[in-house]
């Protein structure tokens, strides 16, 4: 119990911490950010309910008005701006990565872990992403779409990168990757 | 009235501050000695000056040279003339290999993927841990993890290695090995210290204290002075104090 | 671990935090309900009001935090304008502003704590239930401890990188991180049972 709280809690402070870090460079010369591979690793590396906690709890801290989110953001405004539909929907894409991930045990890590977040972390986070931006800004599916097509290849990237990273902790930290373990 | 041949190490009146506060002031150090130590107390500004050194940290003032080479201008030419061994290995060490770990700086300088390999399997050698090579990095202990990182500087053969406290939390036993190792370097070595026992033997001894140079010498009367500082202080009570 | 209340102290930094926020929910769900730019117009207005009152360090606080939304509002006013339909997207700017300039007041006006509190009114059903929600309350108070340190490590990590290469970091320093976090996690778990367990 001790340990499963203190998973949760460590993870969200690296969400936290993963948003201070700049922007990570690929060796394209490319920039991504970190703190959304946090949400990700969440949800393939402490399985659906520990990894949805803990980004619920990082959300949950956001609101109450502390600068987690990347670049120092925070408060309920985020949860009123264009992207609230992302922060919302990141509890639901760790869940759902976590969820894949789970089922995908016969797989090697690396490649659950990819699935896993690009079903969790691309395809339902967009739907929320999507909504609330079409919400907030009265725009049409397609126009939205449109306007997120450009972040597709990196995110696409970062599910690579949240493949190779699992697999990592699952050498480095078997029994931790708690998806596989518990 | 400038010196015809400059220093090795040549820092002349740097300073550096970070969240209003000041960590270094006035620092002039001018050394060709092989081993040199630095010591202070914990949050003296020790640390800071290791990193402003290694050309981590820019200083605000004054200049920084190691070889002729402005550290935090040229990044390029001053990853070939100083290293920096940092105080704790799990956060320095990046990758899971050993190999992985030593080749990432030979990789990052732009060699050959066949010099890399050379230049991985020479440190190795040296240091007699060719077995060591695809070993991952959780399975050795602290004091060979430290090793490992001293390995992944040396192998870029600098002039100038940077020690930050490197046998912190490692046993008597490891600390004497590495203490081995290190001696038998043919390089300059700046050790960052709170224990002066570590750098008695050296050549030079600089106290470092609310981020000035305190004293400049001798090992012996400077450690002197220092220990007995250190006793004084901690008869008295500033444990209570916050710091700024 | 600094929080976006401001230390500017207002009338509102006493007012309950529940009712803050009921208000909010009341005055969002009023500009989604309402259109016209010239109404929004005088919403906004209004609301830049409440952020002059306390001050001049107050209102270029508001106004700085604001200015993420910079691109948004120059997209809604481009595309519109392209598309002849220019009013639609003075509202729509106008109340994407207005809604995050009201949410960010009441974060600017309200205590950390007064927000705990009102996140354990909310749980007060799970207690009935018999859901020990002390968790919860120890799980925040961690995060808040340990993102700098964590923050730290990274820090240390990037230094480490840099030690070795002009570029900048790479999507590897991630994994030693992520070990890192869950080391401590171990170490929290077991001062956690040292001092009596959950």
């Amino acid at each position: 119990m001790e340990r499963t709280v203190a998973l949760i809690a460590i993870f969200a402070a690296l969400i936290a911490a993963l948003g201070l870090l700049p922007n990570l460079m690929l060796t394209s010369g490319v920039p991504i950010t970190a703190q959304s591979l946090g949400v990700m690793l969440c949800g393939t590396v402490l399985g659906a309910k520990r990894g949805g906690l803990a980004v619920l709890l990082f959300v949950g801290l956001v609101a109450l008005g502390l600068p987690l989110l990347s670049g120092g953001r925070g408060g309920l405004g985020v949860f009123a701006g264009p992207t609230m539909g992302f922060v919302v929907g990141f509890p639901i894409a760790a869940f759902t990565a976590g969820f894949v991930m789970e089922q995908l045990r016969s797989l090697p890590v690396g490649l659950a872990a990819g699935i896993a977040a690009a079903v969790g972390g691309i395809l339902v986070l967009y739907i929320f992403g999507v909504a609330g931006f079409m919400m907030v800004l009265n725009k049409s599916l397609i126009e939205t779409l449109t306007v997120f097509s450009v972040y597709i290849p990196g995110d696409i990237i970062k599910v690579v990168l949240t493949g190779l990273i699992t697999s990592g902790l699952a050498r480095a930290r078997p029994a931790s990757v708690l998806s596989r373990t518990g | 009235m400038p010196s015809v041949s400059s220093s090795l190490i040549d820092l002349h009146d740097v300073a550096c501050a970070a969240e209003g506060k000041q960590i270094l002031s006035g620092v002039t150090i001018r050394a060709d000695e092989r081993r040199i130590g630095i010591v202070g107390r914990n949050g003296s500004g020790k640390t800071s000056l290791a990193r402003v050194m290694a050309g981590l940290i820019p200083a605000d003032q004054g200049r920084v040279r190691i070889d002729g080479v402005d550290v935090a201008q040229d990044r390029r030419a001053a990853l070939r003339r100083v290293g920096i061994l940092f105080q704790n290995p799990d956060h320095q060490i990046i990758f899971p290999t050993v190999e992985e770990e030593i080749a990432f700086g030979l990789t990052q300088m732009g060699l050959s993927k066949s010099d890399v390999k050379r230049g991985v399997h020479d440190v190795l050698r040296r240091f007699d841990k060719l077995h060591w090579a695809p070993a991952a990095i959780h399975q050795l202990s602290q004091g060979q993890r430290q090793l490992v990182c001293l390995m992944s500087v040396l192998c870029m053969v600098p002039k100038v290695i940077i020690l930050d406290e490197p046998f912190a939390g490692l046993d008597i036993p490891t600390t004497r090995q590495l203490e081995r190792v290190l001696a038998s370097l043919d390089l300059t070595i700046v050790h960052i210290t709170h224990a002066p026992d570590a750098v008695r033997a050296y050549d030079r001894v600089l106290w470092i204290d609310q981020g000035r140079v305190l004293q400049d010498g001798a090992p012996l009367p400077v450690l002197a002075a220092f220990s007995r500082r250190m006793m004084e202080i901690g008869d008295s009570d500033d444990l209570s104090d916050l710091a700024g | 671990m600094i929080s976006l209340t401001s230390p500017v102290k207002t009338a509102a930094h006493g007012w309950p935090a529940g009712g803050k926020l009921a208000l909010l929910c009341a005055a969002t769900l009023m500009l989604f309900a309402v259109d016209g730019a010239a109404l929004h117009l005088g919403f906004l207005a209004a609301t830049a009001v409440l952020y002059a009152l306390p001050g001049r360090v107050f209102l270029g606080a508001g106004l700085k935090r604001l200015f993420v939304l910079w691109p948004f509002v120059a997209l809604i006013l481009l595309w519109h304008l392209i598309t002849d339909d220019g009013a639609a997207g003075a509202t729509i700017a106008l109340r994407m502003v207005t809604a995050v300039a009201l949410a960010n007041l009441v974060t600017m006006t309200t205590r950390l704590s007064d927000m705990m509190t009102v996140v354990r009114w909310l749980t007060t059903p799970l207690r009935r239930f018999g859901v020990g929600t002390q968790s919860i309350e120890l799980a925040m108070a961690l995060v808040i401890r340990f993102t700098p340190v964590l923050a730290n490590k990274g820090q240390a990590l990037s230094m480490a990188w840099r030690a070795r290469s002009v570029r900048r970091p790479g999507w590897r320093i991630v994994l030693p991180f992520a070990v890192t976090a869950i080391d401590d996690a171990e170490h929290v778990a077991e001062a956690l049972r040292a001092r009596g367990g959950l």
